[in-house]
């Protein structure tokens, strides 16, 4: 808990509790009385009897501030209190019940917004006398329409997820939905907010002090001794500073700890915590040879330092690829295979560390500085993401997304960059391109946008197209007219295709080879046909088997495998799928298994197939074979 | 396709659950509605599983959340076991809810990140005020160790350990029948195996009625007894799994199927069978919904909207020209 | 169809407002007869100041004969001073503005920068900086700044003023002297809410799918950052100008009176202890008007930076 926190948390929890247990015990310290005059000699600094000095007529400024902070601190917890029993309810109705209830009271809300708060302030206590209760009550109300506001949004949020339909549907009564799934989810934003309004408050307070508004003299506020002390400000600085200081601190508290709670709920800002940096010392690159061939990527990791552990995304990963062919990986979730994908582009996050090579017609990309890389990317290298709703700017024109590189990379200029677009668009089968490069992507479906990222990808011709995912987000009709667009374009473009998917339908249909990524590494890899046909690795098969197909019998029992990907911040010794093999033997638990290639019965090395596989105990040719998926004709 | 009509509605005696002429709509802003659900009619039997395939958009999803009145449909009737639902409002509604339950595709959302799964499981006893001494046994049925999972909170749990605690939590009512809305399509290939199997397993133990509802459609022939294609908020074709997937009669089942990579059926590419994108469903096409990608869509299939109607054993169809040899365009009505 | 609908939005808040203002200070205790008169006053004297004052009129009578004359451009007399609530107003509202604007500069001139720069570097020493001092400039109350900056650069060095206003119609040079403590003691607590926003916001931002693809496009980071990821992420920062601004008018009323200028925050608070009503109200219909017309422009501002709100 200490270390979720920071250092800087429990300072300010400590201060709040300092503050607070002297406000709650000040006549039991040993103070002087805080409007005793000349209590010693007047407007001098700290001094053992008056650690924090004496104001203009001699009282003791410490005194006074401990006294001070009743008012501050009472007001504050005060209102903030007061104002979450009324705001609440009104926000978590408005959020929960939605329709007439919600729009009566956010229209309240809108003009109590509009009012201006201060002078509701000023007239209420200047005409109705500015008791500490009276001061309470106004600050109170004025937070009330931020408090509905946050609780309504955070209702609303959780009215719409589907634990509350479950709810619901298993017949719970209202009452008990808002008690049990809305309230304790709604409670930590609320609890941020208390903080965070208690800061607001004990500032307000502190204004109406300053303008003569707040609690009346002799009672001391914070606010009234940085009025006071102003007027002392050239012979006497300290009476204004020390207030000063003093509510700063505690204002900063309240605003530290609110903010850590909020940080603890909202996941938007969790991963960005700071990563502790550590030192990986740089990986070393296995013994290769530098092969004439398009893409060669060599012993490729990617590393993530996290506060739990080293995860390994990706674990040494090498493949060559050719010009006009398609080279699939594929794999479930956490495998590597999207990271892999990253890793060969250079668009890791700060806090990975690569390691390995990665050759483009024998050019050594790692080697590249980010600006050195910049010039490759685009122009020689082309990528399409999985999900269309999100690889468009949301904000800008397909026009101006579709020109960009083609101004910034073939240096065209507007009309010629416009009419390559249209040209383009055109290529990927979009029926009125000038019409579609005056639209914004909201505009458009999920086919049509997917079609557009490909055409932005093809824009400065490409040597290599990288395509993540890219029909996973889409329609099955949808789906196919994209991959046979991407196939129809690597023939055209005389590309090559590194196609990343987890359906293994699209990869057997698709893809020329094919590699098979379980926990960062390749546990089998080989032509596409044939790694489907006569997959060795027990996870090949078992995944193979798992994937219901349509020529498969109804009510037909898919293969399961056991258990759940692996936890990559602790995978087991040796082979990584041995937990959830059923053929594993006592070597997979020691010895993780390398690469090797397909023999014959007679024990020769297969030459040329290049189906390689890591597994001690490979299932044997005749049980895979029947099992695999056809790979259709296109 | 894109028909209407309840002629492939058994008799009602046969029946556990029978849907007639549902319609379901939602505000489209500008004081516009979209019939996401426009006149649908399917009944199951008990210990049947139907599935509902179809593309984002067809009103699939709409229409499990209809039968469970959340909200209620606009017009159309929903009959469980002979009691309407569409009529019962409040109290009377919520009495029903046993009955029939839910699994959601969201196995994440779909649980309460601040509750224990003893609580979430335990939930539905306690709004019934039933013995709640069922949980550990139901855990254990969906493949969860109680002594250890039923203490901690969703968040420690992968996403088909997630969805079992779903399944769980619907399981403990004893209901008739449950609407699995994509319950695997978020899951990784391994996991949604097991999920399938553990279905199939539960179906049988607790003789359950299951609607599954996917958009992939080998998915939904593994589990389905029956299955019903739709199209934008209408019904196309439906027929008993194997039938439907080996006699594809509709021109957008055919084109469904053979957009499936490893289809494996005689079709030709899909790029002959279907074409462009699917219209917008605030302004959907007249007649035939499916004619502005239909291949085969002539005159008629804008002017009239085609009728469900019977074109082999058990096998219904709302097509005019379907892409069958043997079926003749259904007679024009006299005028 | 959307910009009437917010027309007519608009025109019920502020009827609205206006007349619970007025009904408020209406039923306060204390009177302007009193105030006027004193309180030995004869009971006749007083009666017959508040017929000529219309103040026997029933407060709603009161209330649409205010408004009728508002419509006008009349905003009434005041009843202590018998000058015209328009005329003081009008005279005072340029130093308010000039204020309020001065301070949006500064705020958001620094905070935009200041974000990019921290969401850059997100995690690392500057981003710490930036947040520590963000931190710390949003829990120093304005008049506690204000008090700092003035003992700093008007008492110890001597360079700024540290009270009174020179209108922009007098002197250039003298106007800017005396706006530009004021102008960053309000601009500051701003500049940390804004510059913290829009770092959160551009973070997020960095990490989508659209800005991961125009680095796999080759894009230079400066393009990135200003042309791709600034605009998507300045939502929350425009919405926080809109709902600021209450407070920010709120602390003009501090600024006014600690460096004592001749603004309308000033007069309401001088206003509300002469029991000046019509003056007050005066100022409420500014400031409500002010404000509504703000979030107005936060609206427009927001179609035109988001296309997907356009449709909505």
């Amino acid at each position: 808990m200490r270390r979720r926190f920071g250092i800087g948390f429990w300072l300010a929890v400590g201060w709040v509790g300092v503050v607070l247990l002297a406000a709650l015990l000040a006549d039991l310290l040993p103070l002087y009385r805080y409007d005793e005059t000349l209590a010693g000699p007047p407007q001098t600094g700290p001094s053992w009897s008056h650690p924090l000095g004496t104001d203009g007529l001699g009282r003791d400024v410490l005194s006074r501030i401990v006294y001070g902070a009743r008012v501050s601190l009472g007001v504050g917890v005060g209102a903030v209190l007061l104002g979450l029993l009324i705001g609440a309810p009104l926000g978590i109705l408005a959020g929960y019940r939605r329709r007439a209830a919600d729009a009566i009271i956010m229209a309240v809300n809108d003009v109590a917004l509009a009012f201006p708060a201060l002078v509701f302030a000023l007239a209420v206590v200047a005409f109705a006398g500015a008791s500490l209760r009276n001061v309470l009550i106004v600050l109170a109300v004025l937070g009330v329409p931020a408090w509905v506001r946050l609780i309504r949004g955070a209702t609303l949020s959780f009215a719409e997820r589907e634990f509350v339909l479950a709810a619901r549907v298993l017949g719970t009564r209202d009452r008990r939905i808002l008690w049990r799934e809305i309230v304790p989810n709604v409670a930590m934003p609320a609890a941020s907010y208390a903080f965070i309004g208690m800061a607001v408050v004990v500032v307000a307070e502190g204004s109406l002090a300053f303008l003569g508004l707040s609690v009346q003299a002799p009672t001391p506020t914070w606010g009234g001794l940085i009025n006071e002390g102003r007027t002392l400000m050239e012979t006497a600085p300290h009476v204004v500073l020390v207030p000063s200081v003093v509510m700063f601190l505690t204002v900063l508290s309240f605003n530290l700890v609110g903010d850590r709670l909020r940080a603890l709920t909202d996941v938007r800002e969790s991963g960005l915590e700071p990563v502790r940096q550590v030192t990986v010392s740089p990986m070393p690159v296995a013994e290769h040879q530098v092969r004439d061939t398009l893409l060669q990527a060599e012993d490729v990791r990617t590393h993530f330092a996290t506060p739990r552990g080293l995860v390994k995304a990706v674990d040494g990963v090498s493949f060559t690829l050719e010009r006009g062919r398609t080279l699939a990986i594929v794999g479930e979730s956490g495998s590597g295979k999207s990271m892999l994908i990253r890793s060969i582009l250079g668009l890791l996050p700060g806090s990975a560390v690569r390691g390995g090579k990665v050759y483009l017609s024998g050019d050594d990309l790692t080697a590249r500085t980010p600006a050195e890389m910049r010039s490759v990317l685009g122009p020689r290298l082309g990528t399409v993401f999985q999900d269309p709703m999100t690889a468009l700017n949301p904000v800008r024109t397909i026009g101006t997304q579709v020109t960009e590189p083609l101004r910034v990379h073939r240096g065209l200029g507007r009309k010629e960059a416009h009419a390559e677009a249209v040209r383009l668009l055109a290529s990927v089968g979009i029926a009125d391109p000038v019409r579609m490069l005056r639209r914004y992507p909201h505009q458009l479906s999920g086919g049509m946008r997917q079609r557009v990222t490909i055409a932005m990808a093809l824009s400065c011709g490409p040597d290599v197209l990288f395509a993540d995912e890219p029909t996973t987000a889409l329609d099955v009709t949808i789906q196919d007219q994209v991959l046979r667009l991407l196939h129809q374009l690597r023939e055209e473009h005389h590309m090559a295709v590194v196609l990343v998917s987890h359906d293994l339908s699209v990869v057997a249909r698709w893809a020329d080879e094919v590699i098979v990524m379980y926990a960062g590494k390749v546990v089998e890899r080989g032509p596409a046909a044939e790694v489907f046909r006569r997959p060795r690795m027990p996870y090949t098969q078992a995944l193979l088997q798992a994937a219901p197909r349509l020529s498969d019998p109804v009510h037909h029992r898919l293969r399961e495998i056991p258990g759940r990907p692996p936890d990559l911040v602790d995978l087991p010794p040796g082979c990584s799928f041995r937990p959830r093999c059923a053929y594993a033997q006592d070597r997979c638990g020691q010895e993780a298994p390398p690469l090797v290639g397909v023999a014959l019965a007679n024990g020769a090395p297969v030459n040329g197939s290049g189906h390689q596989y890591a597994c001690w105990y490979p299932r044997p040719i005749e049980t895979a074979i029947a099992e695999g998926a056809e790979s259709s004709g296109r | 396709m894109a028909g209407s009509g309840k002629s492939h509605l058994r008799p009602r005696d046969e029946v556990l659950l029978r849907v007639e002429d549902l319609v379901v709509e939602f505000p489209a802003g500008r004081g516009r509605t979209v019939r996401a659900v426009s006149g649908v009619s399917f009944d199951l039997a008990r210990g049947e599983t139907l599935g509902i395939v179809g593309e984002s958009g067809c009103g699939k999803s709409s229409a499990a959340r209809a039968l469970v009145q959340l909200p209620p449909p606009r017009s159309g009737s929903v009959r469980l076991d002979g009691q309407e639902l569409t009529a019962l409002r409040g109290e009377a509604l919520r009495r029903t809810r046993r009955q029939l339950q839910m699994i959601f595709q969201d196995p994440i959302s779909s649980l309460n990140p601040r509750r224990r799964v003893r609580e979430i499981v335990g939930e539905g006893p306690r709004v019934w005020n039933l013995p709640g001494d069922r949980v550990d046994e139901v855990l254990e049925a969906v493949g969860l160790d109680p002594a250890t999972a039923a203490v901690r909170r969703p968040h420690e749990f992968s996403g088909g350990q997630c969805q079992r605690i779903s399944i769980a939590r619907a399981l403990i009512l004893d209901p008739e029948v449950v609407i699995c809305d994509e319950p695997v399509s978020a899951l990784d290939v391994s996991v949604q195996a097991q999920i399938l199997g553990l279905l199939e397993d539960l179906k049988a133990r607790y003789r359950l009625t299951l609607v599954f509802i996917a958009h992939d459609l080998a998915v939904v022939k593994n589990v389905s007894d029956r299955i019903m294609v739709m199209y934008l908020g209408k019904v196309c074709e439906l027929a008993p799994s194997a039938d439907l997937i080996s006699r594809p009669a509709h021109p957008y089942t055919r084109a469904l199927i053979a957009s499936i990579p490893d289809g494996g059926l005689d079709l030709p590419p899909s790029d002959t069978l279907i074409s462009g994108e699917p219209p917008s469903p605030v302004d959907p096409p007249s007649g035939c919904r499916f004619r502005t990608r239909c291949p085969r869509a002539r005159e008629r299939c804008a002017a009239e909207e085609p009728q469900i109607r019977q074109v082999g054993a058990d096998h219904w169809l709302a097509c005019h020209y379907p892409a069958l040899p043997d079926v003749e365009p259904p007679v024009q009505p006299a005028i | 169809m959307i910009i009437l609908h917010r027309l007519v939005r608009l025109v019920v808040v502020l009827l609205v407002v206006t007349f619970l203002s007025y009904a408020l200070l209406n039923l306060l205790p204390g009177d302007p007869v009193t105030q006027i008169l004193g309180m030995s006053a004869t009971e006749e004297s007083r009666e017959q100041l508040r017929r000529e004052l219309g103040l026997d009129q029933p407060l709603f009578v009161r209330y649409l004969d205010w408004l009728g004359g508002l419509l006008t451009g009349d905003f009434g007399e005041s009843y202590i001073t018998r000058m015209s609530v328009g005329a003081e107003l009008a005279e005072r509202l340029p130093v308010t503005l000039e204020l309020l604007i001065a301070a949006e500069i500064v705020a958001l001139g620094l905070a935009v920068p200041l974000g990019v720069a921290a969401a850059r570097r997100a995690g690392r020493a500057l981003d710490q900086a930036l947040t520590a001092l963000s931190f710390a400039l949003l829990s120093t109350p304005v008049f506690v700044l204000g008090v700092l900056l003035i003992l700093i650069f008007a008492v110890t060095w001597n360079v700024l003023p540290a009270t009174g206003w020179t209108s922009l119609s007098v002197d250039l040079g003298w106007n800017l002297t005396s706006v530009i403590l004021p102008a960053i003691t309000l601009g500051c607590g701003q500049l940390a809410v804004y510059a913290r926003l829009l770092r959160t916001d551009l973070i997020a931002t960095l990490q989508e799918d659209y800005i991961i693809l125009a680095r796999a496009r080759g894009l230079s980071p400066r393009r990135i950052m200003w042309r791709h990821a600034l605009r998507p992420s300045a939502i929350s920062l425009i919405t926080a100008i809109g709902l600021n601004m209450g407070a920010l008018i709120g602390g003009t009323v501090i600024i006014e009176t600690l460096f004592g200028l001749p603004g309308i925050g000033r007069l309401i608070v001088d206003s509300i202890f002469s029991r000046d009503y019509l003056t007050v109200q005066g100022g409420v219909v500014l400031i409500s008007v002010g404000y509504v017309l703000v979030n107005f422009a936060v609206d427009v501002v927001y179609a035109a930076v988001d296309p997907r709100i356009r449709r909505a």
